[in-house]
């Protein structure tokens, strides 16, 4: 076994160690999970009453086959699957208002049809659910439990932190405490929440049950021994908290409003006949590379997404403007787009490996990289406002990615200008010639092209290796 | 502080505690919820259609 192991290379991954039920495992870069043997009865009961084939059904459960390689550690293993796998893996501080929210409904959704065959979710985790082909999805095969009559929901706390507060904060306070997720890798503390949260949230039922006075009780009892639980909660009782938390989170809302970019392309000075060229340029490039990934960084509510989209095989849409995802995130919903994902991300600080050894979650740059990288309209923002050098630039684009669609944007833009007003103009390189020599140490550059009625031009460069 | 300020206190099992409470109330709402819908009902009053947001995820 020793031997098999070494010479296929596989290994578990840091991201799923706390569950005895199994774990997932690579081996010559395709992704198994291996079952224990202690899951052996809840998997036969996820597959033999139905659940699976009908959370497949609705998408709700991410597929998978039944494998014949071995399992990684024997000793304890019942059998190994294969998962599908996911183009691209996201976390829940990257997601929009209506991503989460439509995840929380996807897990609910999931209990719901659990119980109805006998099972319950033993875990409420938002980094459990992915977007499968442009919806909610949960991705762990080994979240089920056979269900026991008058058990608590052992993941009522975990979902509360993971979803609950979350969407309360951001619906009643600001989109931007998203964030606190990227702090507390286990959901948002309930007394952290109800501190924040405004006092009108108390007169909101479901809020005020399920994050005020759970707070308030988890404080209260906490130092209390635990009473003895069999028969605690009926199948009724279990029925009326999972409602109450749907209709909780069914009522809350974000309104779009106060966006920094959600009304860019209305704000821009250049004309439609630049906007329509840069389009087309980039639908034709992609269209001749037929990239595999593509990254599209500052990719507003995903415009030029889109012209990439119709030739790669998956492309993300990453924008630091949480109120351009949400748009963007609708316009996947409305559109059923399967192959483009909206993401939340800070260019300037890019999503760090986070938990246990900083392994459980990936960095930003970890989850690729890309066939393709878009960065339009966005140079100008990272080299004066950020102050970053351009060598620099053309280091961090090289690293994430093969091909490079750049758009520079000149000093003379009145975009740039209106960037100089409030600072000394420090950067005496930025301009076209400066940009091109600082991009050639690192890519080939295949095309210029002055965009129509601007002072833009559009580069597509190929990395050297 | 490395830890949490109560390491050894178990937010978890007072959930758990405050859970059998909230669901036992809840869980009485969706009794008085069903047997009115089925009042309702035989009074032949149909229930409203719903059209919102979520529409698409009650489908799921």
């Amino acid at each position: 076994m020793m031997m098999t192991r070494k010479m296929t290379n596989a290994k578990s991954l840091p991201s799923s160690f706390r569950d005895p039920s199994g774990f997932l495992f690579t081996r010559e870069n395709i992704l198994y999970r291996q079952i224990n043997r202690a899951y052996q009865n809840d998997y036969a009961r996820l597959m033999d009453s139905g659940l699976y084939d009908e959370l497949i059904r609705r998408g709700l459960l991410i597929p998978h086959a039944e494998s014949d390689q071995p399992p990684l550690e024997s000793e304890a293993a019942f059998k190994v699957i294969l998962p599908q796998r996911l183009p691209f893996i996201s976390y829940p501080y990257e997601w929009s208002f209506s991503q989460l929210k439509d995840a929380a409904l996807a897990t609910l959704a999931v209990q719901t049809y659990a119980m109805q065959r006998g099972m319950s979710l033993k875990d409420a985790s938002a980094y459990n659910i992915q977007f499968l082909r442009g919806r909610a999805a949960l991705i762990d095969t080994l979240s089920f439990e056979i269900y026991q009559e008058g058990e608590p929901w052992t993941a009522y706390k975990q979902f509360c932190q993971h979803f609950l507060a979350p969407l309360a904060l951001m619906s009643y306070k600001d989109a931007r405490l998203s964030q606190l997720l990227r702090v507390y890798i286990d959901g948002v503390p309930l007394d952290l929440a109800s501190a924040l949260l405004p006092a009108k949230t108390k007169f909101n039922f479901g809020l005020l049950t399920h994050i005020h006075i759970h707070a308030g009780a988890q404080k209260r009892f906490a130092d209390k021994p635990s009473a003895p639980r069999k028969g605690g909660v009926s199948k009724q009782a279990l029925t009326g908290l999972i409602e109450s938390l749907k209709s909780t989170v069914k009522s809350l809302t974000w309104k779009l409003g106060g966006t920094e970019w959600g009304d860019y392309y209305e704000n821009t000075n250049y004309s439609g006949a630049a906007f329509e060229h840069k389009k087309q340029l980039v639908q034709a490039w992609a269209a001749e590379k037929k990239p595999g990934m593509v990254w599209d960084l500052g990719g507003n509510t995903g415009v030029f997404s889109r012209e990439a989209a119709a030739s790669a095989a998956f492309t993300v849409s990453f924008d630091i403007d949480p109120a351009a995802v949400e748009q963007n995130y609708r316009a996947v919903k409305k559109l059923k787009e399967q192959s483009l994902l909206p993401l939340v991300l800070d260019l300037t600080n890019p999503s760090p490996a986070l938990g246990w050894d900083n392994a459980e979650r990936d960095s930003f740059g970890a989850r690729g990289p890309a066939d393709m990288i878009l960065a339009l309209a966005v140079i100008h923002h990272l080299a004066i406002s950020n102050n970053v050098p351009l060598p620099r630039l053309a280091d961090f684009f090289a690293a994430h990615g093969k091909w490079l669609v750049i758009e520079f944007v000149p000093k003379s833009d009145s975009q740039v200008q209106r960037l100089l007003t409030a600072r000394a103009d420090i950067f005496p390189t930025y301009h076209k010639d400066g940009f091109e020599a600082a991009f050639a140490r690192r890519f080939k550059i295949h095309r210029v092209e002055a965009l129509r009625d601007s002072e833009r031009y559009l580069y597509l460069m190929e990395r050297y290796n | 502080m490395l830890f949490s300020p109560h390491p050894y206190l178990d937010p978890g099992s007072a959930s758990a505690l405050f859970q059998i409470l909230i669901a036992a109330l809840l869980g009485a709402g969706v009794a008085i919820v069903s047997s009115w819908t089925k009042i309702k009902s035989f009074l032949g009053i149909k229930p409203k259609k719903n059209n919102d947001d979520d529409a698409e995820n009650d489908e799921r």
